[in-house]
């Protein structure tokens, strides 16, 4: 019997998969990775709540929004990516810290 | 006449402002200064007499010009403080107003001649027109506080002249001997007008005479006392003080160092009869204060005290300062006995013969020139004779000491003897009055007596100091020096003034009513005759129709029932009888001493030794307020109160705030230290470092850290908010 839970606890563990991946990992594009997973269990939710609390399609166009905003959120991400690759010739995390003290 | 503003206010405003341009230009234009002071006070006697005129038309007893305009008003609610000022004029006040006006235009001329030759001859002019400003605001005044405004203003002037030649110790000293003793005269009087307020409400002599009528005065105690009696009482002490009266008529003699034109003028003809118009004004006053006893008996004794003085004086003008204190006294007899109308007369009468006695003795002084210690001389041992030197000044001398003297057709026969009828009368009705009159009497006596003596020393005689008699030039007429005193001298004569020339009906030589006119016209303040009386606006011009008032006619009874007149008339007789015996009996004496020379002064020196020095010492009023209340009463006093001030105010209350000072500069010297400089202002550095430390460290810069951080803040606030809803 697959239930919402079943879904939240999917959700939450991709969820805290990408937090893990964002705050463990010093690879700028595995960073961008694991904000994608986190956008598909917030998309993955949507779509359970409307499955199993009411029976609109209000979700399902919630996470296609979601999807659209993921596409173009890797490519500018990507886009930043590679502009900061040409002027440090890294793409560690710890490289971006001209903002600190 | 229709009265507007420009008809009346140039009297005073005139002589204000040539005071007010003399004061700038007199130092580069003395004779231009000198020039516009008597050309104002000319001015001002063109208005006067124009005024007197239009009185005279009107001839009503009753008739008067009222104007007010509001000074100040304080109102708010039910608090009530309004100062109305104005001008009132009656009939009394008209006279004045010539009076005034007259003799200072002749003092002003005859200055001309007598200070030609003083370094501060310009200045001299300043003062005059400021004095007779003052003066003559005074006479216009409607109520109490213009008179105390302008009677300080004299005050003021009064105290400059004296001090005139201020290089001389003597004149700075006199000079403020005689504002400190007025002084403490216009203190009550200041007093009196407190007094006067709290019951009228008001000020304006009208509404005072109003209150009076409807019995406002009944009942209201002030310490026990009728409050009308401590009002009656303070203004009359102001009266004491400015007119020389006994306790304080210790400054006028001091007053003749000043300029002997200023003395004419001052201390002779107007300041010192303004305290007597002061009582005059204020008369129903003294009646409901009940007053009239002491008043007649300070007039009596100063009259007859004053009149002993003046006979022991050797300096001509000291003798004149002892007769002005004496007259006065009359004048203050007058209103004590009731007699209003003859003591205005002697007013009027005594500044026109004493204001031409001073300048007389001016006239005398200034020719008689010292060539040794090059000064003027003033003591009479060393004149004697001048009679052929200065035949003018002799007339006019003489005709005013026949006027003063009492020698009947002389006009201070009429006036003074009429006072002392009345006197009598008084004597007659109260036993009370009894004393006052007998003074009054004996005064006349001494005064025949020392204004003779006086005469027969300047005058008659051999010149005694033979060296000085050579030197002075013989006197020729001018019209600066003798036409002042020639035309002064005529008004001596009696028939300006009355008509009996003795004040009696039967011995009525000019048996005219209209020449009666000063007795028809000048009326005591009937209290009644007020209770329905407006004021106009002062910007209002005057066309009243003047049939309203009444011609008043001349009533030789003045009103009293046949019989009772035959008495009143009985005892005048009597009176003027006494006077003339009087008058021939001092003049007898004075002749047999000073110009028979068949009694030999000096035999009642000798004989009444004592009673010589206690006259030459002034009856030691100096000495008792000197070493007395001076040296025994108010310096120690004085002292104590610098005890208090330099021992307990000073020690404590000044020097015990340093140790306070000192206190509280510790306590806040070290807040200052530890709590703002430590705390707060280094606190504040210390603070923000700290916190940027804090701050710096959570700024790493590393984008992993901040989620963490952003985690962190999302758990645990969701969690606070999870507790809370």
């Amino acid at each position: 019997m697959v239930t919402l839970g079943s879904y939240l606890f999917l959700s939450f563990a991709l969820f805290v998969a990408g937090l893990a991946v964002i705050i463990a990992r010093k690879n700028i594009i595995a960073m961008l990775l694991g904000i994608e997973l986190m956008l598909n269990a917030a998309a993955l939710n949507f779509v359970a709540y409307t499955r199993f609390v009411n029976s609109n399609i209000d979700g399902h166009i919630m996470a296609l929004f979601i999807i659209v905003i993921a596409a173009a959120e890797a490519a500018v991400g990507l886009a930043i990516v590679i502009r900061f690759f040409q002027l440090r010739e890294s793409i560690h995390i710890d490289d971006a810290a001209q903002l600190q003290n | 006449m229709d009265y507007t503003i420009s008809s009346i206010a140039p009297i005073v405003l005139l002589p204000f402002f040539a005071f007010a341009i003399n004061a700038f230009i007199v130092k580069r234009f003395t004779k231009l200064a000198v020039f516009i002071s008597c050309a104002a006070i000319l001015g001002s006697f063109g208005f006067a007499y124009n005024i007197f005129c239009d009185f005279m038309t009107v001839y009503s007893a009753d008739y008067h010009i009222h104007k007010t305009f509001n000074w100040f008003n304080l109102s708010h609610g039910n608090l009530n403080f309004k100062v109305d000022m104005g001008i009132y004029i009656d009939n009394m006040s008209a006279v004045m107003l010539l009076m005034v006006t007259g003799a200072a235009s002749l003092i002003h001329i005859f200055s001309t001649y007598y200070m030609k030759e003083d370094v501060r001859y310009g200045r001299f002019f300043v003062y005059l027109s400021l004095f007779t400003s003052a003066m003559l605001g005074l006479v216009l005044s409607d109520n109490l506080l213009s008179v105390f405004i302008f009677w300080e203003l004299m005050g003021f002037c009064s105290y400059s002249l004296i001090g005139f030649y201020y290089e001389k110790e003597g004149a700075g000293n006199a000079s403020i001997k005689a504002f400190m003793t007025t002084r403490v005269g216009d203190v009550f009087f200041l007093f009196g007008i407190l007094a006067i307020w709290s019951i009228v409400g008001n000020v304006t002599f009208v509404d005072i005479y109003k209150t009076i009528a409807a019995g406002g005065f009944d009942g209201a105690m002030a310490l026990g006392i009728p409050l009308a009696t401590v009002a009656a009482f303070s203004i009359f002490m102001g009266t004491v003080g400015k007119s020389a009266q006994v306790p304080l008529q210790v400054w006028l003699p001091d007053a003749m160092w000043g300029p002997t034109p200023c003395s004419a003028l001052i201390h002779a003809a107007t300041m010192v009869a303004a305290g007597v118009y002061l009582s005059l004004r204020c008369y129903p006053l003294m009646e409901v204060g009940n007053l009239t006893t002491a008043i007649a008996y300070i007039g009596g004794i100063t009259a007859f005290g004053a009149a002993t003085i003046a006979l022991v004086q050797t300096d001509i003008k000291a003798v004149l300062a002892y007769s002005t204190i004496s007259q006065l006294g009359y004048m203050v007899l007058g209103v004590g006995v009731g007699s209003y109308n003859a003591a205005f007369m002697h007013l009027i009468t005594h500044a026109v013969f004493k204001a031409c006695l001073f300048l007389s003795a001016g006239s005398v002084i200034h020719s008689l020139h010292d060539h040794h210690t090059h000064g003027h001389v003033q003591e009479m041992p060393r004149m004697g004779g001048l009679r052929k030197k200065m035949p003018y000044t002799f007339i006019a001398m003489l005709l005013c000491t026949f006027a003063i003297a009492g020698v009947p057709l002389f006009s201070g026969f009429v006036s003074k003897d009429r006072i002392l009828g009345d006197a009598l009368l008084a004597a007659g009705y109260s036993k009370s009055f009894i004393i006052p009159a007998a003074l009054g009497f004996g005064g006349a006596l001494l005064t025949a007596f020392y204004m003779f003596r006086m005469m027969f020393l300047t005058f008659f005689g051999e010149p005694r100091d033979k060296e000085l008699y050579d030197h002075t030039k013989e006197e020729k007429i001018s019209w600066n020096r003798n036409v002042p005193l020639l035309i002064l001298a005529v008004f001596t004569l009696g028939v300006f003034y009355s008509g009996s020339l003795t004040g009696q009906k039967i011995v009525k030589v000019f048996p005219k009513d209209s020449i009666e006119w000063f007795k028809t016209l000048i009326v005591e303040p009937k209290v009644e005759k007020f209770q329905n009386y407006q004021s106009e606006p002062f910007a209002w011009t005057d066309t009243r129709n003047k049939t309203r008032f009444e011609r008043t006619k001349y009533d030789p009874t003045y009103g009293l029932p046949q019989e009772e007149y035959d008495h009143v008339h009985h005892v005048h007789l009597i009176g003027a009888g006494m006077s003339v015996l009087i008058v021939i009996l001092g003049v007898g004496m004075a002749a047999m001493m000073y110009l028979l020379r068949l009694w030999n002064p000096g035999w009642w020196v000798n004989t009444f030794a004592r009673f010589y020095r206690a006259l030459q010492n002034k009856y030691y009023f100096d000495d008792m307020y000197v070493k007395g209340l001076i040296k025994k009463g108010l310096l120690p006093l004085n002292n104590l109160l610098a005890a208090i001030d330099m021992g307990i105010y000073d020690r404590y209350a000044i020097d015990g705030w340093q140790y306070v000072v000192r206190k509280i500069y510790l306590v806040s010297k070290w807040f200052d230290n530890i709590m703002v400089d430590t705390v707060a202002v280094d606190g504040t550095g210390a603070s923000v470092r700290l916190m940027n430390i804090v701050l710096r460290t959570l700024q790493s810069g590393r984008v992993q850290f901040y989620f963490i951080i952003i985690i962190f803040l999302l758990t645990f606030s969701s969690y606070i908010f999870n507790q809370n809803f």
